[in-house]
């Protein structure tokens, strides 16, 4: 079966980062909102340090988007990589956590206290991608490039990379050329592989387009103030002291990915990019070359921000993939159809 | 001076006609003076369908077993010989792009770890890892391995939205093409063990009908002859054994007769498909047949393979004897109505009982310094998790037995989520001295099972 009654499903988008900034958790709210308008369908997020407390805030903001687990349907678990240093804790990824509604009942739960409570990423890349569409599929990556390049050697995952991915997006580098960027000097071994041998077209998003458009505090405030309790908006006010507004490497690197046409950015010219020893990045043209580079456009940037506070503060939009459950007193199916909710998770 | 010889290991008690019934392990069987003999180390599959209700499967707690939730009651005299595996995962069995069919797919895929194909008539699996350790080891047994069933054996026809019932009714497959059906029916098997290893023709049957004869009446002489060489404990064991042998006879010949007396349009459990003449009504003592038959095949080492399909996956059928009309299948989407899924909790609980008491079977079987339950995998599982919502991780999963002193026991493992289960079968192939680097979609070894 190619497609459903529904048509071709809308692009599988596969997220990748170390959560060591906060655009990253802004990318996956982002990547939610989009999914929201049907732009995408998140498909797993996957870290790449071993940090639990990470992990749980990771997962709770995915069942703040995908609610319980829906009929024929469930809550995928955060890849986290088991090996390597847990690195910071920002104060970001606890204080949500212990915010108190009025019965005294904690807003956000915290399910992930053990290792098993996450997954292997190499194991959800293959696993998740099996379920996409051929060439329906992008991988956004905001972090060191440990986990995707660590893919590559995965058997199966290269062939369904080949098979089901457009392209890779990844928030990192510096472009045309510059200083060593932190993602990239965080795992240089890593970049390099990554960049030799995937096997899809890449897109970077250099610092300097997250640093060019940032990401407006103020709408903390305002327009994710319209969602009681949002989980990232909590992050954000917790990162560091507000107000502040954010470099949005990250998002830059989920908007393009998603919505590649939309001319949020310019895009360079085809080329080869290099990952030197040192962590810093190059760019040569080649007419032949599947690298590209974003480029912040002056012009677009109030429609770029317009974008990552309407997306990232868009609401949960839970689907419904299946016939809502009965209640226990329904006598008719109108009334069990005026009480959808989802079945709680096993 | 030692002058005893050991009697051979694949020592038969032979007799007219077809009969031939291979012997357990005996003392007389080791050399005087030898280190005792290693028991076979033997596995066993019992697949329940429909997932499970799992709030009352999983316990709240890891490690050592307490309390046990309330599915797995029955296995409360046993909990020190099993451990409870959580979060093993089957991808395979998820759509992955196939649409509606977690029911074919979850069983087609339960034991080969591949995506079955989704057809009624090009029908496409995989070599289940069962029918890989019967390649490498069968041959040191009579049969490579046993495959059983109690419910359904058709192997054509669409029985769920679009994939073959061969999917659904079958658990191990030798060739991407070829399924191995369950033998469903006790006459059947017990003549498969007993006989040429083929059913009796229509002239043995008669002749053994006729003059009501014991298979054990064949072999009497041969029975008389051993005897005299073998001590007191081993004349208890054979005893006991043929006994046993026996006692299934007897079920098989009550049954017969019953069924001689009954409509047997009354016989499919309100299935509506008319049970073969032989297959008991009630579904405990068709358990209790197969059971009985199994332990005295690992116990006589016949096989150290047996796949047993206790209902097939999407299985319908009503369990009167619970008091429940309604079908398994339609129960297990509940839509989270409390009356509905009592039922099924009932009903998960009732086949537990049902393999608890072949684990009793099993462990109440000596064999050399332990019992039988000892050397074996019996692991008791579904390829679906919670029924309603047709989930295909942290599949239900126990394993019962230490797989000769191997694994720790007694408590429950949780994997990190997604852990594929053909993991578990890797393990398994070690266990069983078959050394596979790859099966399915595994990722590695199942780790922290052992004793180490």
């Amino acid at each position: 079966m190619q497609f459903g009654r529904g048509g071709k499903p809308s692009a599988g988008a596969f997220f990748d980062t170390d959560f060591a900034t906060v655009d990253c958790v802004l990318a996956v709210s982002l990547l939610h909102g989009l999914q929201g308008k049907n732009d995408c369908r998140v498909a797993i997020v996957t870290m790449s340090r071993p940090n639990l407390q990470v992990a749980g805030f990771a997962d709770a903001l995915e069942r703040f988007y995908r609610g319980p687990a829906a009929v024929f349907a469930q809550v995928p678990p955060i890849g986290m990589r088991t090996a390597g240093k847990a690195g910071d804790t920002p104060a970001a990824f606890t204080v949500p956590f212990d915010k108190k509604n009025a019965e005294g009942k904690p807003v956000l739960v915290n399910k992930v206290h053990s290792v098993i409570e996450t997954g292997d990423p190499n194991t959800l890349f293959r696993n998740y991608l099996e379920a996409q569409n051929d060439q329906n599929a992008f991988f956004v990556l905001a972090g060191p490039a440990t986990n995707l390049a660590a893919a590559l050697d995965f058997k199966g995952v290269k062939a369904l990379l080949v098979a089901k991915v457009k392209y890779l997006v990844i928030a990192g580098g510096s472009f045309p050329g510059g200083t060593a960027e932190a993602n990239v000097k965080a795992d240089v071994t890593a970049a390099k592989k990554l960049i030799a041998e995937w096997p899809t077209p890449i897109i970077m998003a250099g610092s300097e387009v997250g640093a060019a458009i940032a990401f407006p505090g103020a709408s903390i405030d305002k327009e994710f103030a319209a969602t009681p309790d949002h989980p990232a908006a909590a992050a954000y006010r917790a990162w560091k002291p507000m107000p502040y507004d954010s470099p949005s490497g990250a998002l830059a690197a989920a908007l393009y990915a998603t919505r590649p046409k939309e001319g949020y950015f310019k895009v360079s010219e085809p080329g080869i990019v290099t990952v030197h020893d040192d962590g810093r990045t190059s760019f040569a043209p080649a007419a032949n070359g599947k690298h590209q580079y974003l480029m912040a456009d002056s012009a677009q940037q109030e429609k770029v921000v317009q974008a990552y506070v309407e997306l990232a503060s868009a609401k949960p939009v839970i689907q419904q993939r299946f016939r809502p459950p009965v209640a226990a007193d329904a006598k008719k199916p109108a009334d069990a159809a005026d009480k959808l909710v989802p079945p709680p998770q096993p | 001076m030692i002058t005893r010889k050991a009697l051979p290991r694949r020592t038969f008690l032979r007799g007219l006609g077809s009969a031939g019934i291979a012997l357990p392990f005996l003392d007389a069987m080791s050399p005087a003076f030898a280190a005792t003999v290693k028991a076979p180390v033997r596995m066993a599959f019992f697949y329940v369908p429909n997932g499970m209700i799992m709030d009352s499967w999983v316990p709240s707690y890891e490690g050592k077993f307490q309390a046990l939730p309330r599915t797995l009651k029955a296995m409360e005299p046993y909990k020190d010989d099993m451990i409870q595996i959580g979060n093993l995962t089957h991808n395979t069995g998820r759509a992955l792009l196939d649409g509606a069919g977690d029911h074919g797919r979850c069983s087609g895929s339960y034991l080969t770890g591949v995506q079955v194909k989704k057809s009624l008539i090009d029908i496409k699996n995989s070599i289940s890892f069962d029918q890989i350790v019967a390649n490498e080891i069968g041959k040191q047994t009579r049969f490579p391995s046993l495959e059983l069933g109690m419910e359904d054996a058709r192997q054509a026809g669409d029985c769920d939205s679009g994939y073959a019932c061969a999917y659904t009714n079958n658990l191990s497959w030798r060739s991407e093409t070829q399924p191995l059906p369950p033998i469903l029916d006790p006459r059947a098997l017990f003549e498969r063990m007993f006989g040429k290893g083929v059913p009796m023709t229509p002239e043995e049957k008669t002749r053994q009908a006729k003059y009501r004869r014991s298979i054990l009446d064949f072999v009497t002489d041969d029975t008389h002859k051993l005897e005299v060489t073998l001590g007191p404990t081993d004349r208890r064991k054979l005893d006991e054994y043929l006994s046993s042998i026996r006692e299934v006879e007897r079920q098989i010949e009550r049954v017969e007769k019953d069924h001689s007396e009954l409509d047997p349009q009354k016989f499919g459990g309100g299935t509506g498909v008319e049970k073969p003449y032989g297959i008991p009504a009630d579904f405990a003592e068709h358990f209790r047949m197969m059971a009985n038959m199994m332990a005295i095949a690992f116990q006589a080492d016949q096989t150290r393979i047996i796949t047993f399909l206790m209902t097939r996956e999407g299985s319908s059928r009503p369990y009167r004897e619970l008091g429940i009309p309604d079908g398994h299948h339609p129960l297990t989407h509940h839509r989270n109505q409390e009356d509905l899924i009592e039922k099924v909790r009932q009903i998960n609980e009732y086949h537990v009982r049902q393999f608890a008491s072949f684990v009793e079977k099993m462990k109440s079987t000596k064999e050399g310094d332990g019992t039988l339950l000892d050397s074996c995998m019996l692991v008791y599982g579904a390829g679906l998790s919670d029924p309603n919502a047709h989930l295909h991780e942290d599949l239900p999963t126990i394993m019962v037995g230490k797989g000769g002193n191997y694994f720790k026991t007694g408590r429950r493992v949780v994997t990190r989520r997604e852990t594929p289960m053909c993991n578990l079968f890797l393990t398994m192939m070690d266990r069983m001295g078959v050394k596979v680097e790859d099966f399915g979609d595994s990722n590695g070894r199942l780790e922290g099972l052992d004793l180490a």
